[in-house]
């Protein structure tokens, strides 16, 4: 399976068929704006967009922003991660009737109309970005969590238990591993919301990171620039998902084949 | 006679449906296993025959009655009595040889010493060369050994053991039959096993239990006096050992038509 | 407690829960004393007033009008789509890899450039909804198609059944649950977009009301509008969740309905 293939499930055969698609889109786009077809006030070229990107890359300023989002989507993405399993483990051995109504009400929340709220409480800098972030990405992982270990077999806890390991070894050696490819399911879905969120986050109210660019580009309508921030977003989304799935790829050599 | 290793008292276990009403899955069973003995439990799917398993094995709670092991009352699962199930229950995310050290790395066991020991058993279910495979790539015969080995090796005195062979097919149910039975009769182990193969149960067992459905009674005990070391081709023309099978075949038949007559 | 709770049933632990986020709020912003915190009860006051003002309500409507459009324009696109895509390998094979790189993309993030292309009207919003509910529903009518029982459909070929047919009388009813799943998703993503662009455009709409609350320090008025905006993604799961379960009353539970998810 292709690291970057979202829509898993489908093997597809050889990169140049899989990629064939997308390349012609891009080429019949480049096509469209090298025959003047759209002013390139509107919509620039592919091969413009690159350029600039590249040009980019090595430039400090551009770099400094791009670390801002970084900071920001891995330490709420970590945070997210270490909340939502460790709740979802606690709720699912016992809690989870007080858990599950909770949830039942915040998790249809859309997260985002808590951002004017985050950002009275923790000010414009980097808290209310990681708290957005987090509020964002917790539940996916938390839900995966309290799923995965709910539907543990219980024949191998019988089996853990009657061994002699104890209700909490337990927890360890039998429930999280078990939990393992649906707490990993959460976290790749909590990824993306997370590069999605902390973007999002930037373009409402920020000085620096990358959403920040993208809006202070469309302030001064340099389109070109507009189109470098959301490219880099989206790579180092697809990015984080490739290096999921290497860490799932690695953790999961005894499960069966899961999604 | 010295105090039975297992003694079951007037056990009943009742659940509660999805609607709500109440469900008798077994109804007042008693039973004594003497240490050493291997008796089978027999009876048609749905006779509660695994539940009561559970319950030896501490897993599931009796609604009433009592089960004591070594005269001790069973309140939990302990390491005393090792379950060995159906589905095999093995670690899927740890290797053969992990899966079998499981046990006693959790009695403290030094991890040297739990490899040796867990590497002696797989040599025993003739595993040894796969050690470090992972449970899903092996057959299901395979998967049973292991799980059989990961039991043994915390040196349960006791094995419960829920229909073990009820997922393989007839050959590899042979097969192994005749490599539980080679183990058992070294070691003498307690053994409870749950079947409703009834010349599986003939072929392993000192006592037969038969059990009725909905609700689970003891409907017969049958002494099964067949010399050991057991060989399958000498029991098959064995007058007794047909007789045997004859018999409880007869009750599994009445079974089934008290259940359909009720 | 617990077992408690559960005998209460799930819509009693729902309200039961609700107050004690409320109650848990008031605690901790008498306790906090920032300005920015007011206590649960200072901002529910001003809900009826938000709501009962013209210009706000018909600007929450107009809100959610554009939502309902984006959404009702995406699912008569993206079904057919994700079903064509789990049946058909070629057609998988051909869109797999753009909506594979357009999924990562904030889509409404896209809101600048789209506002650039067609104006701060209506178009722009509800395209950008169009857009972010579009992928989920594909990727969720994908695998429902994708995982209908090859069986069920050899015994509907055995009874002469033609492939159009076949599309509309086995897989769509198999995959129901899946697409259900992901108008479920879409809902959500649906209102997350809605608001998000109307905070990125600052134009109208709710989102807009939101921000311009914050900018004038109403901090009362900025928590009612997300009171408000958080009841109507409750409410509107909650409603979407009766609907769901009672078309596919005969399908098995599945334990991931409850996971919100999918790129904005």
């Amino acid at each position: 399976m292709s690291a970057s293939n979202i829509f898993a499930g489908e093997r597809l055969r050889g990169t140049a068929a899989s990629v064939l698609p997308l390349a012609l889109i891009l080429l019949a786009w480049e096509a469209v704006c090298r025959a003047g077809l759209v002013a390139p006030t509107l919509l620039p070229a592919p091969s413009v967009v690159l350029l600039r990107w590249i040009a980019l890359l090595p430039d400090p300023d551009f770099l400094h922003h791009v670390a801002q989002t970084m900071i920001r989507l891995l330490s709420g993405f970590a945070i997210a991660l270490a909340a939502g399993v460790s709740i979802g483990l606690l709720a699912s051995r016992g809690g989870g009737g007080l858990l599950e109504p909770v949830i039942r009400v915040l998790a249809p929340i859309p997260k985002i109309a808590l951002y004017p709220a985050f950002v009275l409480i923790f000010g414009f800098d980097h808290a209310s970005k990681i708290a957005l972030v987090v509020a964002d990405a917790v539940f996916p992982i938390l839900l995966a969590t309290f799923h995965g270990a709910r539907s543990v077999e219980p024949k191998l806890l019988w089996s853990a238990w009657a061994a002699g390991a104890s209700r909490r070894a337990t927890i360890f050696t039998v429930v999280l591993p078990s939990a393992l490819p649906s707490i990993l399911t959460g976290c790749k879905i909590a990824l993306l919301i997370s590069c999605v969120t902390v973007f999002l986050a930037e373009m409402i109210s920020s000085t620096d990171g990358l959403g920040h660019l993208l809006i202070r580009s469309a302030r001064s309508f340099r389109i070109v620039d507009m189109f470098v921030p959301l490219v880099t977003i989206s790579t180092i989304g697809l990015l984080l998902n490739a290096a999921l799935v290497a860490v799932r790829n690695r953790l999961l050599v005894g499960h069966g084949n899961h999604r | 006679m010295s105090e039975p290793m297992i003694a079951i008292q007037g056990l009943t276990k009742r659940f509660s449906t999805a609607d709500g009403r109440k469900h008798l899955a077994i109804d007042d069973v008693n039973v004594e296993v003497a240490e050493g003995e291997f008796v089978s439990i027999l009876g048609p799917s749905g006779c509660g025959k695994s539940t009561l398993l559970y319950m030896v094995g501490g897993f599931v709670a009796p609604s009433a009655g009592a089960i004591t092991v070594q005269g001790r009352p069973v309140t939990g699962p302990g390491p005393d009595r090792g379950p060995v199930f159906q589905e095999f229950a093995l670690f899927p995310w740890k290797t053969v040889l992990e899966n079998v050290m499981y046990g006693l790395r959790q009695q403290g066991v030094s991890k040297a010493e739990a490899e040796a020991r867990a590497r002696a058993l797989l040599d025993m279910v003739h595993l040894k060369d796969f050690a470090d495979f992972y449970p899903k790539e092996l057959s299901g015969g395979m998967r049973q050994r292991v799980a059989i080995a990961r039991t043994l090796a915390y040196q349960p005195q006791i094995l419960l053991m829920d229909e073990p062979f009820g997922a393989l097919d007839a050959h590899t149910r042979t097969v192994l039959q005749n490599e539980l039975l080679g183990i058992w009769e070294r070691d003498r182990k307690t053994v409870l096993f749950v079947t409703h193969g009834v010349d599986e149960a003939v072929f392993l067992s000192d006592r037969v239990v038969v059990m009725t459905r909905a609700p689970g009674r003891i409907k017969k005990v049958v002494e099964i006096d067949l010399p050991r070391p057991r060989v399958r081709a000498e029991l098959l023309v064995n007058r007794r050992y047909q007789e045997y099978i004859v018999e409880l075949e007869q009750l599994i038949e009445d079974v089934h038509l008290e259940a359909a007559g009720a | 407690m617990k077992s408690a709770l559960r005998k209460l049933g799930p819509a009693a632990s729902t309200v039961l829960s609700l107050g004690a986020l409320l109650v848990l709020w008031e605690i901790l912003a008498r306790l906090a004393q920032i300005d920015g915190f007011p206590p649960a009860t200072e901002a529910l006051v001003q809900v009826p007033l938000i709501l009962g003002e013209r210009e706000s309500l018909a600007s929450i409507g107009a809100s959610l009008w554009r939502m309902f459009l984006g959404g009702a324009l995406a699912l008569c696109f993206a079904v057919p789509v994700g079903l064509a895509m789990g049946r058909n390998k070629r057609i998988a094979q051909a869109l797999n890899p753009v909506l594979t790189a357009a999924y990562p993309i904030p889509k409404a993030a896209l809101m600048p450039i789209i506002m650039l292309w067609f104006g701060v009207g209506d178009l722009s919003k509800v395209l950008v909804i169009f857009l972010g509910v579009s992928l989920p529903l594909i990727y969720h009518s994908f695998h429902g198609a994708h995982a209908v029982d090859e069986k069920l459909l050899w015994s509907a070929m055995a009874m002469g059944m033609k492939p159009v047919a076949r599309l509309f009388k086995v897989v769509l009813p198999s995959a129901l649950p899946d697409v259900l799943l992901g108008c479920r998703v879409g809902l959500a993503m649906a209102l997350i977009v809605m608001i998000s662009s109307e905070m990125i455009a600052r134009q109208s709409g709710a989102g807009d009301l939101l921000f311009n609350a914050l900018d004038m320090a109403l901090y009362g008025d900025v928590y009612a509008m997300i009171v408000i905006l958080a009841a109507i993604g409750f409410v509107l799961d909650w409603v979407f969740e009766r609907v769901r379960r009672r078309l596919v009353h005969w399908a098995e539970s599945r334990q991931d309905a409850m996971v919100p998810g999918g790129g904005v």
